[in-house]
C-alpha cells in the first residue's frame, strides 16, 4: 500500500515536471529567431563549423519543434541543458552556482514562517475572544495583501539608507570575506520579508482551524472527563496540523513565486535573480534550465508534505480518501 | 451588521481609487512625461502635490494615470481567466468521465507550478505591452476559477431541477447557462475578486522588476522600479504613494472578498 502510494505521487511529480517543459519549451520557442544561436551561447562566433554542428545536431536545431522538444528532453535528463546565451557557460554550471542560495533563503524563510504561524495560529486559535484572535485575521489580510518588493523598498531605506545597519543588497560584502556571519547579515532582510508576508496567512490557516476543532464533540467529551488541558492542546493542534500541511502544499507554488521578486530587489544571487534576468537578456537555454530546476524544487517539496501528511493521517494510510 | 457595515468601507475606499484613476485626465495636474530638469527630486509640497521624480515629473499625476494603466491590465485579464476558466473548468465538469480525469491531471500539474515562471517564459518572447501583459496575466490566471467550476458543475448536474430540465427537452447549450452557470455564480464571484487582487500583484510585482509594463507608460509597478535607486539618495516620496496605493488597492479587495466569503455567498467545494 505505502510503496504503491508513494510511487503514484512520484509519477504526478514527474508528470508535473513534464508538462512544465512541454509548456515553457514551446511557449518559449515558438517566437520567432535564431535558437541556434542561443544554444552557441555567447562565443557564437569562436566556434568552429564543427562545433556548431555538434550542437546543433544534439539539440536537433535544425528540425521541426517537437523533434527539439525530444532532443531537449533527452539531454535535459542527462543533466546536459546547453550553453547560457548571455554568460557563455553550461547552464547546468551556471544554475548549480545559484541553487545553494535559493535554496538558504527558502530555508530559512520556510522555517520561521512554520515556527512563527504555528505558535501565533495555536496561541490565537485556543484563545477565542482574545485580542490575538480577533487581531490575526485582520493582520493576515493586511500583511498578505502588502507587495513584498515594497515592503522590501521600505526596509532598504529604514535599516540600510538611514539607520546603516544592514547591508541593502547582494549575497555578500565587496572585498568581504564571504564568511558567514556576512552572508547572515546579507540575508536578515530578504528574509524577514518572506516571513513577514506570509506567516500571517498560514497563521490564520490553522487558527481557523484550531477553533473548528475545539468547537467539536471530541474536544467537550474530554474537557468533560477532565482531560488535561495540556492533552487537548496536544491532541486538536494533532488534528489541525493535517489541513494546515495541505495548505502549506496548496500554497508552495506562489511562495516560491514571490521569493523570486524578493530575490531580485536585494539582489541576493539566487535562482530567482536568475530567472529574471534571463528573460531580460532572453537566455533560453537558462530561462528554460532555471525554470526546470524551480519547478523540480516545488515538486520536492509538495513530494515531502505528501510523505509528511501520510504519515499524520490515518485516513489517508488506510486509503479512505483515495490517496 | 457590523460585518456590512465593514464592507461597505472597503468597498467605497475601492471606489475612490477607481474614480481616482477613471478620472485621472481630470486629476492630473501635468502631462505624465513632462519633465522639469530645473525641479528634479522636489519633496512633497507647493506646485508639486507628492513631489517629482528623478526627471522632474509630478509624482501625483503619474500616480492617478499610473493607476489607470495597473487597474485596466488586471481587470481585463481577470475578464480572461474568467473566461478559460470557465470553458475549461465546464467541459471537465459537465462531460465527466475520462475527459474529466485527463483534464483534472493536468490542472492539478499547472497548479503546482508558480504561474509567475509561465508569466516569465512568456514575458521572454513577447514584447509585452499593455495588450502583452493582459494576455499573460490571464491566461496564467484561471486555474483556481476552472477548478471551482468544475466541482460546481459536478455538484449541480445532479440536481433535481436539472434532471427536470433535461427531461423537458432544455437544450444542452440553456443548462450550461442557464441552470449551471447561474447557480455557480456566487462562488465564481468570491474566486473573480481574490483573482483581481492576485493580477494586480503580478503586474506591479513585473513592472518592477524591470520587466512588464515598457517604462515610457506609466503604471504603479514602473513607479517603483525608479523609486529603487531614488530612495537610496533619500527621495522617499517617489516609492512610498505607488506602494501604498498599490497596498490600500489590494487590502480592499482582499477585505471585499472575505467579507462576500464569510457572508456564505462563495460557499467552496473545491
Amino acid at each position: 500500500m505505502t510503496v504503491k502510494w508513494i510511487g503514484k505521487r512520484m509519477m504526478l511529480g514527474v508528470l508535473v515536471l513534464f508538462i512544465v517543459s512541454f509548456l515553457s519549451f514551446f511557449i518559449m520557442h515558438a517566437s520567432p529567431g535564431s535558437s541556434a544561436t542561443a544554444y552557441y551561447g555567447g562565443n557564437a562566433q569562436t566556434l568552429t563549423a564543427a562545433e556548431k554542428e555538434r550542437i546543433s545536431k544534439a539539440f536537433a536545431l535544425d528540425r521541426p519543434l517537437p523533434v527539439q522538444y525530444g532532443a531537449w528532453l533527452k539531454q535535459a535528463v542527462q543533466g546536459n541543458l546547453g550553453m547560457s546565451a548571455g554568460v557563455g557557460r553550461p547552464v547546468a554550471s551556471i544554475l548549480g552556482e545559484r541553487l545553494p542560495n535559493t535554496l538558504l533563503l527558502f530555508g530559512v524563510s520556510m522555517f520561521f514562517i512554520i515556527i512563527g504561524s504555528i505558535w501565533l495560529g495555536m496561541t490565537a486559535g485556543m484563545r477565542p475572544g482574545s485580542l490575538l484572535d480577533r487581531g490575526l485575521s485582520a493582520f493576515s489580510i493586511a500583511s498578505s495583501s502588502i507587495p513584498a518588493f515594497w515592503l522590501g523598498i521600505l526596509f532598504i531605506y529604514l535599516f540600510a539608507v538611514t539607520l546603516g545597519v544592514l547591508p541593502s543588497s547582494g549575497t555578500g560584502s565587496l572585498g568581504g570575506d564571504g564568511g558567514f556571519v556576512d552572508k547572515m547579515k546579507h540575508l536578515i532582510m530578504p528574509a524577514s520579508v518572506v516571513v513577514l508576508t506570509h506567516v500571517g496567512l498560514y497563521a490564520r490557516f490553522l487558527q481557523e482551524s484550531v477553533k473548528a476543532e475545539l468547537g467539536s464533540y471530541y474536544v467537550m467529551a474530554a474537557r468533560a472527563n477532565g482531560v488535561m488541558e495540556r492533552e487537548i492542546r496536544r491532541g486538536v493542534l494533532r488534528n489541525a496540523f493535517i489541513p494546515y500541511l495541505n495548505y502549506l502544499g496548496v500554497t508552495i507554488p506562489s511562495f516560491f513565486g514571490g521569493s523570486v521578486i524578493v530575490e531580485s530587489l536585494f539582489a541576493w544571487s539566487g535562482l530567482g535573480q536568475l530567472l529574471v534576468r534571463s528573460v531580460m537578456v532572453k537566455d533560453y537555454p537558462l530561462l528554460m534550465g532555471g525554470i526546470m530546476l524551480t519547478g523540480l524544487i516545488v515538486v520536492i517539496s509538495l513530494f515531502v508534505i505528501d510523505v509528511l501528511m501520510y504519515m499524520l493521517d490515518p485516513k489517508l494510510r488506510k486509503g479512505e480518501l483515495g490517496g | 451588521m457590523k460585518s456590512r457595515k465593514r464592507l461597505i468601507f472597503w468597498c467605497s475606499l475601492l471606489g475612490l481609487i477607481l474614480a481616482m484613476t477613471i478620472f485621472s485626465d481630470l486629476l492630473a495636474t501635468q502631462p505624465v512625461n513632462e519633465m522639469d530638469l530645473d525641479s528634479v527630486y522636489s519633496p512633497p509640497g507647493e506646485g508639486h502635490l507628492l513631489g517629482t521624480d528623478h526627471l522632474g515629473r509630478d509624482v501625483f499625476s503619474r500616480l492617478v494615470q499610473g493607476g489607470k494603466v495597473t487597474l485596466a491590465v488586471a481587470g481585463l485579464s481577470v475578464a480572461l481567466s474568467f473566461v478559460i476558466g470557465v470553458i475549461y473548468g465546464g467541459i471537465s465538469g459537465y462531460a465527466g468521465g475520462w475527459t474529466d480525469s485527463v483534464m483534472m491531471r493536468i490542472l492539478e500539474a499547472l497548479i503546482s507550478i508558480p504561474s509567475l515562471i509561465f508569466v516569465l517564459a512568456f514575458q521572454a518572447v513577447m514584447q509585452g505591452g499593455m495588450w502583452g501583459m493582459t494576455f499573460i496575466i490571464g491566461v496564467t490566471g484561471w486555474f483556481t476559477t476552472a477548478r471551482i467550476i468544475r466541482s460546481e458543475f459536478i455538484r449541480l448536474k445532479d440536481a433535481e431541477y436539472v434532471k427536470m430540465a433535461k427531461m423537458f427537452g432544455t437544450p444542452v447549450w440553456s443548462i450550461l447557462t442557464g441552470h449551471l452557470l447561474r447557480n455557480s455564480l456566487p462562488p465564481l464571484l468570491v474566486v473573480t475578486i481574490f483573482n483581481l487582487a492576485g493580477a494586480v500583484f503580478i503586474e506591479v510585482s513585473l513592472s518592477f522588476l524591470g520587466i512588464g509594463i515598457p517604462p515610457s507608460i506609466p503604471s504603479w509597478g514602473n513607479m517603483l522600479y525608479n523609486a529603487q535607486n531614488d530612495l537610496l539618495i533619500g527621495a522617499w516620496w517617489i516609492g512610498v504613494f505607488p506602494g501604498l496605493l498599490i497596498f490600500l488597492t489590494i487590502l480592499s479587495i482582499n477585505f471585499i472578498g472575505e467579507a462576500l466569503k464569510k457572508s456564505g455567498r462563495g460557499r467552496f467545494h473545491a
